[in-house]
């Protein structure tokens, strides 16, 4: 809810400020975090839709914004410029020690959903092609088509680096979609294989199937909040209130929330309280 | 296409604080803009520069003004607030000096001779004979303002611009029809408003109100 | 009721951006209670020399004393309260109705309300226009006689020892304005107030002068009782203006003169 003016004062500092980036996921979960806290007694200000990580970074510098989630993928790329690190724990483990060092900033409990990049594909063709890892569709490439946006073309971790680190991934026929259109053209048999992200909420309403990243390319994008250390001091419940809601959200629930908003039109502030309820 | 009738109450809350929002920077605004707007009837041959000035800052666009002002104030209520009741300035700086420009030299003239001081002349000829114009401009103001300040939405979630730009993000055309339709209904109700307040800031010839 | 003495000593002003004097060190003195005209073409000085009585209009040089004292060692904004001032435009408060607008000064003054409502009823009276009609009107809903007299009114409604008055009748029609001339010839004696009236009509300042003040280009040509002017005219310029040597003209002031202050 919009804070009505006398609620308003960020310059008296009692409401909490959480943030989110500009797309679906970002939303859900902020807004999970936002009705936990506010479930525990605690006023929150909102401050969704923020541009960009270097926007939402700059505002926790300066003060402006108290907490908002974070993925360790996105932190250790476009934040600390480090190369990428597949596992998970030792992800967290470095974010986590550079942002206390540098930024005073300190990251909570991590959710087990693991936004990473990834490939799709429908059952039946990981079925009849036998494809389960991505060095199975590295290797059967010739024979498939994939479909993708273009920007996964040209980024580093995308198809470049697939090729560079895999090796093979030749695929017979490439065609870029529309991000809302990628997926119709795997599931019209148009296409055998799409790019995708491990969260999205078409892997669970389509039943599609996720290759496995068996060499360990792509880096971990665990999602947790990155609270400041004063609104840590000033809030000290937070990671009591914050940590269990975490561990709840896992690549499935993530995918379901997702296909919630945007292919049912659900207003994420109802997905949250949903899942905050079960 | 319903998010207002599935979610009246989180509407209902938004339009609030747009109303507040606007509300508070047209008060503001008007500190500096009635002081502004006197001065500039005082003095003709500087009002072209003052007036002209603040309509130059009008023009600027209302993003790029917004991003300056997120720099200095950060997110949220601030910066939006700051940039009201700038682009607020040059309409009502402009009524307000219209409407002390527009008054009869003769009533002046009669009034510094009756006996008035600068300060009973302005309050007791001036600043009455001028307030519908001001009203006039108030109205027109606030329903540019009510526009505006859907940028709200933009930089920290003030006002029903949240539901327009939460839309676009989420995909959910719903929100942002329902964004532009209360934003549109509440610039009609606040005219409606301001045109009863103005009417009856005119006096009739017959002295009935 | 004491009315004010009024004396210009060497009165000289300039308008800023001219190049020649709007008035050009004058010498008057006024007898309290009469009623003097100051006539002249436009331009000839006479609402300037009139307007440095309350000082909207400041001297270059000289002085003009009210009861003897300089005008400039009193504030203006207290001088200008203890005189009344009526302009041709009249210049009524749009925002106020009538009974507001005539009680002007005495609220300036902080008379309380009930003697302000009563002298305004008095006033209203005084000047011709029933009180109940006309007190809620607003200035808008007057003709241009009946905003005169309220004009009238209101500049007299703190009971003022001098009135200043600026080509009054001016802007109104003819039949009426010799109506207002005949009331304001009574209320100026019955007040007994020193009156300076300005006007570039020879006829009206026959009908009401006590003496007349001939003005040209920022001078006094002549000052006399008006059959003085006739009989004596100071200049060519003074006899061209009052038709000093037409006899129809002389029996036509004697007539009007008579007819109005019978």
């Amino acid at each position: 809810m919009a804070a009505p003016l006398l609620t308003n004062c960020s310059l008296s500092g009692s409401a909490i400020r959480v943030a989110s980036k500009n797309f679906t996921e970002s939303f859900v979960i902020a807004e999970i975090y936002a009705q936990a806290l506010e479930a525990a007694g605690m006023r929150v200000e909102r401050l969704f839709n923020l541009g960009s990580t270097q926007i939402a970074m700059a505002a926790m510098r300066r003060g402006n914004i108290d907490l908002y989630p974070e993925y360790t993928g996105t932190a250790l790329i476009d934040v600390l410029h480090l190369p990428p690190i597949a596992d998970s724990r030792a992800a967290y483990a470095t974010v986590s020690r550079l942002f206390k060092e540098r930024y005073d900033l300190i990251w909570l409990t991590p959710a087990p959903m693991n936004d990473s990049q990834a490939l799709a594909t429908t059952q039946s063709i990981a079925a009849s092609k036998q494809l389960t890892t991505l060095s199975d569709v590295a290797r059967a490439a010739p024979a498939l088509r994939f479909a993708t946006i273009q920007e996964f073309l040209a980024r580093p971790d995308g198809l470049p680096g697939l090729q560079h680190f895999y090796g093979g991934f030749r695929f017979a026929e490439i065609r870029t979609y529309d991000i809302a259109l990628k997926y119709r053209a795997l599931l019209e048999g148009r296409a055998d294989i799409a790019s995708a992200f491990s969260t999205d909420g078409e892997i669970a309403t389509d039943s599609l199937v996720v290759l496995r990243d068996d060499r360990h390319f792509w880096s971990a994008y665990n999602v947790a909040p990155v609270v400041r250390a004063a609104a840590l001091d000033r809030w000290p419940e937070i990671p009591r209130v914050l940590d269990p809601v975490s561990r709840r959200i896992t690549d499935r629930a993530a995918q379901t929330m997702n296909a919630s908003v945007e292919k049912d039109q659900t207003d994420p502030a109802d997905v949250a309280a949903e899942f905050l309820k079960r | 296409m319903n998010y207002l009738s599935s979610h009246p109450w989180r509407v209902a809350a938004l339009a609030l604080g747009h109303v507040e929002l606007v509300a508070a920077a047209l008060a503001v605004a008007l500190l500096f803009a009635v002081p502004l707007g006197i001065y500039a009837a005082r003095r003709p041959r500087v009002a072209p520069w003052i007036l002209g000035t603040l309509g130059a800052i009008y023009t600027i666009p209302s993003l790029a003004l917004l991003a300056v002002l997120v720099e200095a104030f950060g997110l949220g209520f601030l910066p939006i607030f700051v940039a009201l009741v700038v682009y607020a300035q040059f309409m009502l700086a402009r009524s307000v000096a219209a409407g002390i420009a527009g008054i009869d030299r003769a009533q002046l003239d009669a009034a510094r001779g009756a006996g008035m001081s600068p300060g009973q002349v302005l309050l007791r000829v001036e600043f009455p004979q001028a307030l519908p114009v001001l009203i006039g401009g108030v109205r027109v103001a606030a329903i540019a303002m009510i526009a505006i300040a859907t940028l709200g939405g933009y930089v920290g979630g003030v006002g029903l611009g949240v539901l327009i730009f939460n839309g676009l993000t989420l995909h959910q055309p719903a929100m942002i029809v329902a964004g532009s339709i209360a934003a549109s209904l509440l610039a009609i109700a606040v005219d409606a408003a301001l045109r009863l307040v103005e009417r009856s800031a005119t006096p009739s010839p017959t002295g009935a109100r | 009721m004491n009315p004010s003495s009024v004396r210009f000593e060497n009165a000289t002003a300039r308008y800023p951006g001219s190049d020649r004097n709007a008035i050009d060190g004058i010498s008057l003195k006024l007898r309290g209670a009469e009623l003097v005209v100051l006539l002249g073409p436009s331009g000839c000085g006479k609402s300037t020399l009139l307007r440095t009585v309350n000082r909207l209009v400041p001297l270059d040089c000289g002085r003009v004393l009210v009861d003897e004292t300089d005008v400039t060692q009193r504030n203006p904004v207290e001088l200008r309260r203890s005189i009344g001032y009526v302009i041709q435009a009249v210049g009524l408060f749009a925002n106020m109705t009538v009974a507001q607008n005539v009680g002007v000064v005495p609220s300036l003054l902080g008379w309380d309300a009930r003697a302000i409502s009563e002298r305004v009823d008095e006033l209203l009276n005084l000047v011709g226009l029933d009180p109940a009609t006309y007190r809620h009107r607003r200035p808008s809903a007057l003709s241009g006689g009946e905003a005169q007299r309220v004009g009238v009114a209101r500049a007299i409604a703190a009971r003022p020892r001098a009135l200043l008055m600026d080509e009054p009748f001016g802007a109104v029609d003819v039949v009426v304005r010799t109506a207002l001339q005949r009331e304001l010839v009574r209320i100026v004696s019955e007040l007994k107030t020193t009156t300076l009236f300005v006007t570039h009509d020879v006829d009206e300042a026959f009908r009401l002068a006590d003496r007349i003040v001939v003005m040209r280009a920022g001078r006094v040509e002549q000052v006399a009782e008006p059959f003085e002017l006739f009989e004596q005219p100071a200049s060519a310029y003074v006899r061209e203006l009052v038709h000093a040597g037409d006899d129809v003209y002389r029996q036509y002031f004697v007539r009007s003169r008579e007819l109005l202050r019978s």
